[in-house]
């Protein structure tokens, strides 16, 4: 995705890993989540940033020729090496023995429950202040750039 | 064994991430691999999530306030990003002065 130069592919791209994300929701068994990163992600966020790429004037990208210059090689090589060293922090850590302590007692009549009503109790009950925040936030963010972009 | 490939293949992702918007002259490159390293560290929490509290679903909640933070951020940043637009007609990224009047 970034090593592609046309900014419409990239834009593509980013919307097919993002349904492959959603994929990988529903293997880990929390369906809500898939679900919403299915409508958020790929229906709108991905739809912006393909009008955000269609603004832009597209002939100076033809002739943006992708170089490949020493800060590139350096970051490559520092990304390389934050990989390495993030895949062998994994493979060392026994996470079997974290499940094992602290495995926590399940409530019965929670496993009656789907994934959807469990987040909808959740975000009522535990979480709401956040969730008033994030509407707060959401509101505050839309008249923004609706003020921004009456100029 | 499978929470292990996850993470690994979430470490990729965020490191796919950081090199594309590091390296990228573009800003609407920029937004879209930032948007891809919030997926990844969002994978990251449902998986531990699945893994660890199988029905409190405490990382559940927090990844989609993270995924709603995520397309804030991304309105925001495209409105920024068509304003300079506007008024430089140009995006390349090492012109970081563009937002003066």
């Amino acid at each position: 995705m970034v090593l592609l130069t046309n900014p419409i592919y990239s834009a593509l791209s980013l919307g097919l890993v993002l349904v492959c994300i959603s994929l990988f929701y529903i293997l880990s068994n929390s369906h809500f989540v898939a679900a919403a990163q299915l409508f958020i992600y790929v229906g709108a966020i991905n739809v912006l940033i393909l009008f955000a790429v269609m603004f832009m004037n597209g002939s100076e990208y033809y002739k943006d020729f992708n170089l490949w210059t020493i800060g590139n090689g350096l970051t490559s090589l520092v990304c390389t090496s934050i990989l390495v060293s993030l895949i062998t922090t994994i493979l060392d850590t026994s996470w079997y023995r974290i499940i094992w302590t602290t495995r926590s007692n399940q409530i019965i009549e929670q496993d009656l429950l789907s994934n959807s009503q469990q987040i909808g109790i959740h975000l009522a009950i535990d979480f709401f202040l956040p969730f008033e925040f994030i509407s707060i936030i959401l509101l505050v963010a839309l008249i923004g750039a609706i003020v921004v972009d009456r100029q | 064994m499978m929470l292990e490939h996850i993470l690994v293949l979430n470490a990729y992702l965020f490191s796919i991430g950081i090199y594309g918007f590091i390296t990228s002259r573009n800003m609407v490159r920029a937004l879209m691999c930032l948007e891809l390293i919030l997926n990844a560290v969002n994978i990251n929490f449902v998986t531990f999530s699945d893994f660890f509290y199988s029905r409190q679903l405490k990382g559940n909640i927090f990844s989609i306030f993270v995924i709603a933070i995520a397309a804030v951020e991304a309105t925001i940043g495209s409105t920024i990003v068509s304003s300079i637009y506007r008024n430089k007609k140009s995006t390349r990224i090492n012109q970081s002065t563009l937002l003066n009047k």
